[in-house]
């Protein structure tokens, strides 16, 4: 009902926490690949040599370093570059006597496997254009990249929603917390004791909780939208009635947490039992669909799977893994449920 | 400043047969009793006595399971609701949000009522002003519980409960809680006090019940009690091993003797030939009495005589 504007420490981090969730990911998974530096040492100083190495120059992203082999080994070593390309002496005299191929060694870190993939793919399609320069013949399939559908979908739109999702979960399994706390501390106790209604303080919690649930939201989408140009489409009507719902069904969960931990500590304890497996199982940080199959039907089972999934629909476009309906049909469920149980199981002593 | 003074003769607070259970816990066991409005009135008894379920009852907090509880004319058990915004509650341990300071704990309480004392007003009275921006979490035991009692008179009550209002604080802070007490009874406000502080029941009570295990042993003003059981005066003096129990309960006046802290109490009908007895006895004896005095009864003596052992136990 009135101000309960306390606890500014949990406050920020409920603030501050998703919002670098969805930078530090945006940062990683959006700018990641700009810049592979490769090295290149050029033995056999060619007309041949050089052209390869305008080809390799020519590939937007890749930034040649020159050096001799040894020197750029040891540059690889330290992780300054990605991967070494050595072209041997003679390399123009094979290419044109055309009886062996030419021998260009490549030097890469297989333990870094996303990199490593990623040099090799580069490595073969440029030699693959050589190659086919140097027989004169036209290539007999050529691939032609078409954009498809899932238009925008990159990873950082998946996650802005995804954490969207989690955010409010956290903000309402969270709700259990400063309840069991003011219990333990006979707070609750003490409002009994004042004209309060029960119905206003727990009206008030919720209140605030929605309130946050809302400058939560401003922030992360702002964020997406802002830093990553995450587009939003779909109907604002919709993604608050998702917010409101999801929220709303996570505050009755904290406060099914509420009703059976005894102790601060054990508030503590229970609710990141629930909160990780509800972050990592409910598609947050990957698809469902990547999952096996025993921790898909998990997911399935899983309030945040739909409020994320429903998010993600609304928001971004996302590709649905259940119908829309669906998503609102089973928040519904858990928070009536939730609201069953809490209000059968809560002691305010 | 009071919403109502009563007349003397209501009744504020009227319990009968009030029973609380707790498994096989009797807790509170077949309490009865009356407070008149513009009293004090002090529940006294050990820990565990009962005292504390007994004020929660009356304040709402918890239902009994058998009894007839009226408080201000108010079924508490039926109707809660109305009686909330007309009393005053201090718990036994100061409940307070930790991270809110004291201003603002008593603006918010402030809030659930639609009547009350300006904080100001309260802050004083409570002698809190240093203190009104801490968080309550960085105060003493002793703020702690003022603050409790200002929170307990922010919507100007008819009735104050004030469970154990003066336990952690020092004796100079207990004495001002003592004078707030009585100004708040001037004022025309009826209080109900839990301690386990004799000198604190006579000082503050107008009448005491006193309690162990559930039942009320006892009640009544602290003069009635003390006459009803003591028409003697009590002589004192340090334990001396040659006199013993017989020896002494054979003294003229003597109607009976106790042990306390290593002192004997010999409570007497008449003083001067108790006292020369016990002198005449302990110079045969070869010792002289130590801190030999004499002093009425007191409520401490009432307790004992009643349960047998101190309060403080």
């Amino acid at each position: 009902m009135k101000s309960f504007t306390r606890d500014r420490a949990a406050l920020f981090w409920t603030l501050a926490f998703p919002l670098i969730f969805v930078v530090l990911f945006g940062s990683i998974f959006s700018g990641g690949n700009s810049d592979r530096t490769i090295g290149f040492a050029d033995l056999d100083h060619s007309a041949g040599s050089a052209a390869l190495q305008s080809a390799f120059d020519s590939i937007p992203n890749v930034k040649l370093v020159d050096g001799s082999e040894p020197d750029l080994l040891a540059k690889m070593r330290k992780g300054d570059v990605t991967a070494v390309i050595v072209v041997p002496t003679g390399y123009e005299a094979t290419v044109t006597a055309k009886q062996a191929p030419a021998d260009v060694t490549v030097y890469t870190d297989p333990s870094q496997s996303a990199a490593d993939g990623a040099t090799r793919q580069l490595v073969g399609f440029v030699l693959s254009e050589v190659n086919q320069a140097a027989t004169g013949l036209p290539p007999a399939v050529e691939p032609s990249f078409q954009p498809v559908q899932t238009t925008d979908l990159t990873f950082i739109s998946y996650l802005v929603p995804s954490i969207l999702g989690m955010s409010l979960m956290q903000l309402g399994v969270f709700a259990a917390i400063p309840l069991v706390a003011d219990r333990q501390k006979l707070i609750l106790k003490r409002l009994q004791a004042t004209p309060l209604r029960r119905w206003q303080l727990v009206g008030s919690n919720v209140l605030m909780r929605l309130l946050i649930a809302v400058v939560q939201t401003a922030i992360i989408v702002g964020v997406g939208s802002v830093a990553f140009h995450v587009q939003i489409a779909g109907s604002w009507l919709l993604i608050g009635s998702l917010i409101l719902l999801g929220s709303l069904a996570f505050i009755a969960l904290g406060y099914v947490i509420a009703s059976f931990a005894t102790t601060e500590e054990s508030a503590n304890g229970m609710t990141s039992a629930v909160q990780f497996p509800l972050m990592f199982l409910s598609g947050t940080f990957f698809p469902i669909d990547a999952m096996p199959d025993a921790l898909r039907t998990v997911a399935r089972a899983l309030p945040l799977t739909y409020l994320g999934d429903g998010l993600r629909q609304v928001m971004v476009d996302g590709t649905p893994f259940s119908p829309l309906w669906l998503c609102f049909v089973v928040l519904i469920a858990w928070l009536v449920g939730c609201f069953t149980i809490a209000a059968k199981f809560f002691k305010w002593q | 400043m009071s919403t109502a003074i009563r007349g003397a003769a209501d009744p504020v607070i009227r319990v009968e047969g009030l029973k609380k259970f707790y498994g096989e816990t009797r807790a509170v066991d077949g309490v009865g009793f009356e407070v008149r409005g513009g009293t004090v009135f002090g529940l006294l008894g050990p820990n565990g006595a009962g005292k504390t379920t007994t004020v929660e009852v009356l304040e709402g907090l918890r239902t009994p399971d058998a009894g007839d509880v009226h408080v201000l004319g108010v079924d508490v058990v039926a109707h809660p609701d109305q009686l909330k915004p007309r009393i005053g509650v201090s718990l036994q341990t100061a409940a307070l949000y930790p991270r809110l300071t004291v201003v603002e704990v008593l603006d918010l309480f402030r809030s659930f009522y639609g009547h009350g004392r300006p904080t100001d007003e309260l802050v004083e009275l409570m002698d809190l002003g240093e203190k009104r921006s801490t968080r309550t979490q960085n105060l003493s035991g002793g703020q702690r519980q003022r603050l409790s009692v200002a929170l307990a008179l922010v919507n100007d009550p008819e009735l104050v409960f004030l469970d154990e209002p003066t336990t952690g604080m020092d004796p100079a802070a207990r004495r001002a809680l003592w004078d707030i007490v009585l100004g708040l009874k001037a004022e025309g406000r009826s209080i109900l006090l839990t301690t386990h502080y004799m000198e604190e029941a006579e000082v503050l009570c107008d009448r005491i019940a006193i309690m162990d295990h559930g039942r009320i042993l006892e009640e009544g003003t602290v003069e009635d009690l003390v006459s009803r059981r003591f028409k003697e005066r009590a002589v004192r003096f340090d334990t001396i091993d040659a006199l013993s129990d017989v020896k002494l309960s054979a003294m003229p006046g003597v109607t009976s003797v106790k042990h306390e802290d290593g002192a004997v109490l010999l409570y007497t009908s008449d003083v001067p030939a108790t006292i020369g007895a016990v002198l005449d006895a302990a110079e045969v004896a070869g010792v002289e009495p130590a801190n030999l005095a004499v002093r009425r009864a007191t409520l401490e003596d009432v307790f004992l005589d009643l349960t047998g052992r101190a309060l403080r136990d």
